[in-house]
Order: C-alpha cells, then structure tokens, then sequence
C-alpha cells in the first residue's frame, strides 16, 4: 500500500471513527484501526462489535493494499503532525506503516488487515431517509434520558418506529422518559419498529454535524443491525434486543394544572436549587400557585439540605389550574431544560405523587415524563 | 457384697474429688475464701505446681479462734443462712465444702487471727485428721498452707500433669481473679518467681496491663458499663414466662479484631465477679465479632456481667465455674450488643500485615501490626502519664494506666489512586497507603444516609416511570408481607398483584441507578435470612439489607471521578471504618510498614 493526504483529512477522519475503538479489549486487534484503500479513497474503521464507524476521506493512491494499526498512537502522532502531506507506504512483510510528513518519519507496527472483523454492509435493501437537522435534535432530546447501567439493556436503547410518514424516538430510565416525534420526508412502505443503543445513536448525533444530505438508515433482514450512512461515513450497530416498555401507556392524558414558565428563568432557578438539593438525594420542590388578587401566578423552586442549609427562588408562571407542589430530581429537571429547544416550557401535573409532563409550548412533538419524588412515610 | 455407710474418711474423699481436681482447684477455693473475707491483699505461692505446697495469705477478716475448728467441718459456712440466701448468693462460696475437702485430701497448716482478736490461731490438719490446735501471734488475716496435695489420693496424684502445666492453670487462674477483682492486690509467686503483680488500683486495665502485656492493654477496647435495654416484646421463650431481667450490666474489655489468639483461652468472664467458663458466653462474643475475625481465631475478652443475683444459678457445679442464666437469650443479646457497639464504635483501621518472606530477620515480622496501629495512638498522651503526678497507690512502679485514647474516627484527607481488582480503591493518606473496598465502604455511606433520612423522617423515594412486577417465592412473600411497612418507610412501594406477584411502584431515592427488582429482591432475601441479629429494630436491620443490596459491588469498574466522590463521601461518615454489617471498609499499609518491607530502615 502506498498512498498520500492531507493532515487535516486523517486528523478528522481518525477522530470520527476514535469513539468505536475497544479501549479494553482482548482481541488486540480491536484497538487498532483500520487502513485501506478503497476506490481510490482512504477508508478508515474502528469497530468494538457493538458499533462500528467507518470513514472516508480523499487520498490519491498510488498502490492498493490494507493494514490496521494502534488508534492512539496513529491518531496521537497524526495529531501533532503540520498540516501537510502525508505520505503512508506499507511493508507488507512487516505489517508496518511508514509515515512521513514534511519533516516527521514514522514506523508504526500494525496487525494484518485480515484479522480486523468485516463490517457489514448494507445493500440496496429498504432505506429510511432522514432529514440530518431533525435527527440530531431527536437524538438530543431522547438520548440523555435513556439508562446508563445495564441492569436493563432494553431501557439502554431508544425505541425507534417509524410508521407511515411517522418517526416517534422515545427513551426511559425507569424514573423518566423522553419522547420526539417528526415526519419522514419519504414515508416508509413498512412499520419498523427497534432498539437503537443510545450510544450508537449519540455517536451518530456527534459525527452528523456537517451533514446537509439526508441520512439514510436502514435495519439488516435479521433485525440484528442498523446502519447509519451519511457522507463519507457510516456507522453500524448492534440492535438491542427485547421488549421496550409501552411508553404510551405512560404519559397521562389528563392533568389538572398546566404550568407555562420561561424555560431559561426555571433552568436558572433549578441551577440555584441544585446546589442545595445535592446534599439531600437532589430533591427540588416546585410550588405552583395560579393568579389571584394579589399578583399573577407564580412557581417557587426550593431544595433543603440538613447540612448546607436551603433555598428559595421564585419565577413567574402562567398556571391553568389549582395550585400544586411536586418533588423532582433536580438532574432530571435539570436534563429536560437543557435540551427542550423552546423558550417556555409547559408543566402538567395532577398532584404531588403524579407523573410530572413537560412540554414544549407552541410545538407538540416533544414530550418528557418526569416520576416525582416524595418524602417516605 | 453388703451395703453399708461409707466412712467419714471416704467420704470425705470423693466429696474432695469433686471440688478438688488439681492444684489450682485449691488455689480457686482458697482465693475465693480470702475474697469473700473481704481481704485486700491476697498472696498465693506455689511449689512444684502447686502440689507441694500451696500458699494463699491475705488480711481479710479472718477466722475467730472459736470458729477455726468448726470450719473445717463439712457444710460449714459463714456465708449462708437460710433457703432464700441459696437463691441470692453475693459471696463466692457457699457450700461450706472447701476447707474440709482441700483437708482431707492434703496437709493443711492454717493461721489466722480475726479482726479486733489479739492472738491468732494456728491449726494443723493431715487427711482430714486435727493434728495440733494451738494459739499464736500472726498478723490479721488468713494464712492457709496447702502441702502434699493429694498425697492420701494417689489416683489422683497420677493424673496430676507435669508441674509447669498445673502452675499455668494456677496462673491463669489468679490472673483470671486479678482481672475480676482489680481493686485487690494479688501476687503469685510459683518456685520462688514472681509470676503476676496486680496493682489493685481498682481499674481493671491495670491489671489488663499486667496480664496480657501493655501492647496488647493499650488496644483494648472499652466497654463501659452497657446496660440491656429491656425489650418488651422480646421474642426469647424464656422471657415470656419470666419477667425479663431488667438491670443487666456488661462493662469490661474486648480486644480489637486485630489482636486474637488461637483459643479462647483468654475470653474472660465475670458474672457478678465470679470467673465463669460459659459457652454461651464465649459464643456471644465471637458472634460480635461476626466476620471480622478468621475462622479459629478468638479475641481476648475480659467482660464483667452483673445481674440479680436471682437471675442466674451458680448452685449447678461443686467448683461454681459452671452457671445457669434466668434468660439466656437476653444474657446472650446484651453480651453480643455491647461487644459489637464498642467494636464498631472504635474500630481502628486494621493494618495490612504484609508477609515478608523477602525481608531478613532483623525486621520481625510479628511486630508489623502492633507499630501499624501504634500509629493512631497519642502516644505522647500516654508518657505523660507515667510521668504524670498520680502516685500509684501500690508499691510497684507500674503507672496506672489509662483507658487507650482513641483515635477520632474521622478519616483523614484521603488521594485516590486507582483500583485494583475491580474491588478495591486505593487511596494515599498523610499516615499511608489505603485499601478501601468499594462495596462496604459504599454500604456504610448509604447506610448513614438513609439512617439520617430516617432520623429526619424525610427519606426521599423516587417513584418509578412503570411499576416493574416480580414474582415471589412463599418464603419472600412472607418476608415482604412481615416487612411491608419498614419496606414502605424506607421508600420501596410495593402493592400485591396476585398471589406471589408484586408490584414494584417507587424506589429509595438514593439507589437511582441500580436495578430496582434486583436490589428489592436482595433486601427481601436478606431480611429472610436475618444476617443481621445484632441490629437493634427492623428497621436499622432493613436499612443495612437495603444498603447492602443497592451499594455498588466488589468487580464493578469505577471511574477516578466516582472513586472520589466514594471516598470523599466516606470521609464524612461518623463510622467511616467499619460497613454496617461491622466488617471493615478499609486496610492500611503505613508508610513506617512500606519503609521496612522496602529494607529502607
């Protein structure tokens, strides 16, 4: 293999794929990345059999051929490399890559390209197009409230479905679950219905940010994969298998108080109380009282810690309804501010052991369930 | 063969042979006299084990010259009147069966002179037989000169051991009486040495000091005077047919899970002053112990157990070393908690004792563990005592010493390192290198927190997006349906659905991240099995299940970052040393420990 490009392109490249690298591994060759041209491209690929992320980037090849060597050190030292040429020759014989840009020479030895797992592709089965602004905003409203542990793996995933010209994304915790819907540009002929892991798709989210063609996704006939294929790039995914909880049956439909703050003036207020609710299993109380002749409604957010002491901090409100008082951790209050997208939030709630809806006012396509917290009699 | 009375003599002797099985029986019976006659110095001297000769002396009220010969009778006692005295006994004999048994089985010299009699009595019996009876001078007090033990019995005399041996069982007994009466002085001299001095200053470390050894007194761990607290609705059997015992006292000192011998042959008990053998006892202990301790190791206990004298029975052997509680269980529950509350109320860290195969002989590996704990001793408090102005108040040079200060149990400022094995965090702090296990040490910050919540009647519960449904076995249900409202107070909501199915509604806020319907299962099978008899309500049993089910376990990989949330978290514990369930959060290698291992001193 010999083959010659720019710095920047490596750079970007290795960077897109770093995050699919198995950090530990006993497979060693896991930790390497893949080198190879393709097409009179450089493709590169990482892959820890759970997500796998290939790249390509432009090269003018002067001799085909494939190698795998160590992600750090290849990605550490093309790092530090000028922005310039870089020329990449194989010794075959050796499995070692020879590197050489303006005045830096590099050896790295690498494993044999034979023995780097084949990443699957996917033909021209049934495609999903996506539009990339819409899938990235998805991404980020549903993936923060999936699970981090795995005493659950479906709840580690997203539930995707895409029905018709509908896409719901939704994702829960056990304590809170997000959800996003959004038309498809082309609808799809049949329902599918999966478990993304939300990894996969935060990485999707990550490495989309120059994306201005659609995406296409398509599932594999054994519904054991999914593939995301963007420009350049495509990521691979194991599905999750299993049942993902009838979320549906979950967001109330009726509530007694619907409360309209101001996103930024509650995110504030929550960032106040957090530093006393911390101390105290991050409990933040919201106080909710409708208009009266006294003033306009308003909503008090207070948190008390036995150690550091307490706070209060009010906001205006707009409150349809009777007045309330509900307990939410203050993480995830704190979550579902960060990422609304929507100036005023809308808070329905129907009493202090309810679950607590949160809405963004003027769209109907998000919507994130928060399970109170209260105090053990 | 006829029937007929056994001679007076015979008689005698097999009476003898219950009371007196050896030397340190007459040495036991002896003492025990001396106590009684309120003596405040006792000397004991021994030759040959005891078997030629054994002497006890003290300046206790001695015997009116009228009366001598008459306690040598049979069933002849100063110390009991009528039937109800039987059942309330305050003196340590009673029986009236020592003298006469200890003379028919030796040679027998006694001289005593009772208080505000001006001449004394000396009396010389041999096998039972009165060889002389006649006045003289002696100073107050009792002096009984045992010779020729078992001479008439020479059955016994064969099964009599080597004379070194029988002169230990002496020794442990003296030093066993010693640590009961603290406030006595008593010497043992054995060939012409002096085995044991107690200072008779009333504090039972002093003589702790002299029996074990100041390295040994000086980790003693104190507990002062723990009274049982009556438990109404105790469920012990025997309670329900007696009223339970209500001024129970357990006071002493227990060794702390570092120091242990291989026998319990050093696990002291007193009830009300008297030296006891009691498995019951001994199984308390090292129940409280629980796992701190090896398998085969026992503490060195030294544990006073006051009661009534109507609840507990020391009619039940000739030689009263055997006893019968009222109310076992409630003896038994008040020894278990007052060891356990002092261990985990002053549990050091335990110091790693790192083998050294590698390191020469000039480095003794036996005293690793003794300069790892020294370390979180004020030694400094200590040399001022002996230096200090209290005179002590016996003749010896020995200080009175006090009670080992000990150290806060605060943590230090702790620097995470790493981990090993998934398991074990390892810290650096300004006395060392620290071993901390992630799960107990995550047990007991879980543990203090739901406590205080529960102190603070506001446990916080999160409630759950979707109730999660879990089949039960009967044994669960049961355990769940018995439990349901500590379950409920601790934050798990639960509502029956069908006969063994559940529904899991809300969760204790503090176990966000885990899985709920295996951390609730845990707790039920934890409170099933009942690993924890020392805790005092279901509920604190609960707390510490629910801890041990939600705390992050041993093979778990932690990041730096939540490491040191762990630790920083655990530094602000009140007991940041031990789980709750009493076994140890952390080890310490110290850097005097790592300098020696390293050859470096």
């Amino acid at each position: 293999m010999k083959v010659s490009c720019l710095q920047e392109n490596l750079a970007k490249g290795l960077s897109i794929i770093s995050r699919a690298v198995a950090s530990r591994s006993t497979l060693p060759v896991l930790g390497n990345v893949l080198i190879a041209t393709d097409q009179g491209r450089l493709k590169l690929a990482a892959t820890n059999l759970e997500l796998a992320v290939t790249c390509w980037i432009g090269a003018k090849v002067d001799e085909d051929g494939a190698t795998t060597v160590p992600a750090r050190v290849l990605g550490d030292f093309v790092n530090s490399l000028p922005p310039e040429r870089i020329d990449m020759e194989l010794n075959v014989r050796t499995q070692t890559l020879h590197l050489k840009c303006a005045r830096y020479d590099a050896n790295i030895k690498g494993i044999d390209a034979s023995e780097f797992p084949i990443i699957p592709t996917i033909g021209d089965g049934k495609r999903i197009s996506l539009e990339p602004e819409t899938l990235r905003e998805m991404i980020e409203q549903v993936t923060f409230a999936a699970a981090t542990d795995e005493s659950r793996p479906v709840l580690t995933g997203v539930a995707a479905k895409f029905e018709k010209d509908k896409v719901t994304f939704a994702a829960a915790d056990g304590f809170r679950l997000s959800v996003r819907n959004a038309t498809l540009t082309a609808p799809v002929d049949q329902p599918v219905s999966v478990i993304i892991p939300a990894k996969a798709l935060q990485e999707v989210g990550r490495v989309s940010g120059d994306q201005e063609e659609a995406i296409e996704m398509a599932v594999t006939e054994n519904r054991s994969q999914v593939l995301f294929r963007l420009t350049n790039i495509e990521i691979v995914s194991q599905l999750i298998d299993g049942v993902f909880p009838d979320f549906t049956r979950i967001i109330p439909e009726s509530h007694a108080t619907r409360t309209v703050v101001s996103t930024a003036e509650l995110q504030n207020a929550v960032k106040a109380s957090s530093v006393f609710a911390r101390e105290s299993m991050n409990t933040i109380r919201l106080q909710v009282a409708p208009a009266n002749e006294l003033g306009g409604g308003k909503m008090t957010i207070t948190a008390t810690s036995a150690e550091s002491g307490d706070n209060v901090g009010d906001i205006d409100a707009t409150v349809d309804g009777e007045s309330v008082e509900i307990a939410f951790n203050a993480r995830y209050l704190a979550d579902v501010l960060n990422n609304l997208r929507a100036p005023q939030i809308a808070i329905e709630t129907s009493g202090s052991s309810s679950p607590g809806v949160f809405k963004a006012v003027g769209r109907d396509d998000f919507t994130h369930v928060i399970m109170p917290m209260h105090v053990g009699k | 063969m006829t029937i007929h009375i056994l001679s007076d003599d015979l008689a005698a002797k097999i009476a003898a042979g219950e009371v007196i099985e050896r030397p340190a029986s007459v040495v036991k019976e002896l003492i025990e006299n001396s106590i009684d006659a309120g003596a405040r110095e006792i000397k004991v001297e021994t030759r040959g084990g005891g078997q030629r000769l054994i002497r006890v002396a003290d300046d206790g009220g001695g015997i009116p010259a009228s009366e001598v010969e008459t306690a040598f009778a049979r069933h002849a006692t100063s110390k009991l009147n009528s039937m109800d005295d039987l059942f309330n006994i305050q003196t340590l004999g009673f029986r009236g069966e020592a003298l006469p048994s200890i003379a028919a089985v030796a040679r027998v010299t006694l001289i005593t002179r009772a208080r505000g009699e001006a001449a004394g009595t000396q009396i010389r019996v041999d096998g039972g037989k009165m060889l002389e009876h006649r006045a003289q001078g002696a100073p107050q007090g009792t002096i009984v000169t045992v010779e020729d033990l078992f001479r008439h019995v020479p059955a016994r005399l064969k099964f009599l051991k080597t004379p070194a041996t029988e002169a230990g069982h002496i020794a442990d007994l003296i030093n066993a009486y010693a640590v009961a009466y603290p406030g006595l002085r008593f010497s043992l001299v054995n060939d012409d040495r002096l085995v044991l001095q107690s200072p008779g200053t009333g504090k039972m470390l002093d003589v702790l000091v002299k029996v074990f050894g100041i390295e040994i007194a000086r980790q003693m761990i104190e507990i002062r005077d723990w009274s049982l607290e009556i438990d109404s609705n105790s469920q012990s059997p025997s309670s329900n047919l007696q009223s339970p015992i209500s001024n129970l006292h357990v006071s002493g000192f227990v060794s702390p899970p570092s120091v242990n011998r291989s026998t319990r042959k050093h696990m002291l008990f007193f009830v009300n002053h008297r030296w006891v053998q009691d498995r019951t006892l001994q199984h308390a202990v090292v129940e409280a112990y629980h796992t701190a301790l090896m398998v085969g190791r026992a503490p060195i206990v030294a544990l006073d157990i006051v009661l009534p004298p109507d609840a507990v029975d020391v009619n039940v052997h000739p030689t009263k070393s055997e006893i019968r509680f009222r109310d076992t269980s409630a003896v038994f529950r008040a020894v278990q908690h007052a060891v356990r509350a002092a261990l985990v109320a002053h549990a050091p860290i335990p110091a790693a004792n790192v083998g050294t195969p590698f390191v020469p002989r000039a480095f003794p590996a036996s005293s690793e563990t003794q300069l790892a704990i020294n370390l979180h001793r004020p030694i400094t408090d200590h040399a001022s005592r002996i230096t200090g102005t209290e005179a002590p108040i016996s003749n010896l040079p020995s200080p009175p010493f006090q009670p080992p200060h000990h150290p806060t149990t605060q943590l230090p400022m702790l620097r995470v390192l790493g981990q090993i094995a998934s398991t074990y965090i390892i810290a650096e702090g300004p006395d060392g290198l620290y071993l901390i296990d992630q799960h107990a040490a995550h047990e007991r910050v879980l543990y203090e927190q739901l406590a205080a919540e529960r102190a603070s009647a506001t446990s916080a519960v999160q409630e759950l997006l979707d109730p999660l449904m879990l089949q039960l076995t009967p044994a669960q249900h049961a355990a769940l349906e018995t439990n349901r409202d500590a379950l409920a107070s601790v934050g798990f909501q639960v509502e029956t659905f069908g006969s063994q199915t559940i529904l899991l509604r809300a969760v204790p806020a503090v176990m966000k991240v885990s899985d709920p319907r295996a951390a609730l299962v845990e707790t039920i099978d934890e409170m099933e099995q009942g690993e924890e008899p020392l805790e005092k309500s279901a509920e604190a049993r609960l707390i510490s299940s629910v801890c041990k089910s939600i705390a992050v376990k041993g093979g778990q990989v932690l990041s730096l970052e939540e490491m040191r949330e762990l630790v920083r978290r655990l530094e602000q514990t009140t007991a940041p040393r031990t789980c709750p369930h009493g076994r140890p959060t952390m080890i310490q290698l110290n850097v005097a420990t790592l300098e020696r291992e390293f050859g470096r001193k």
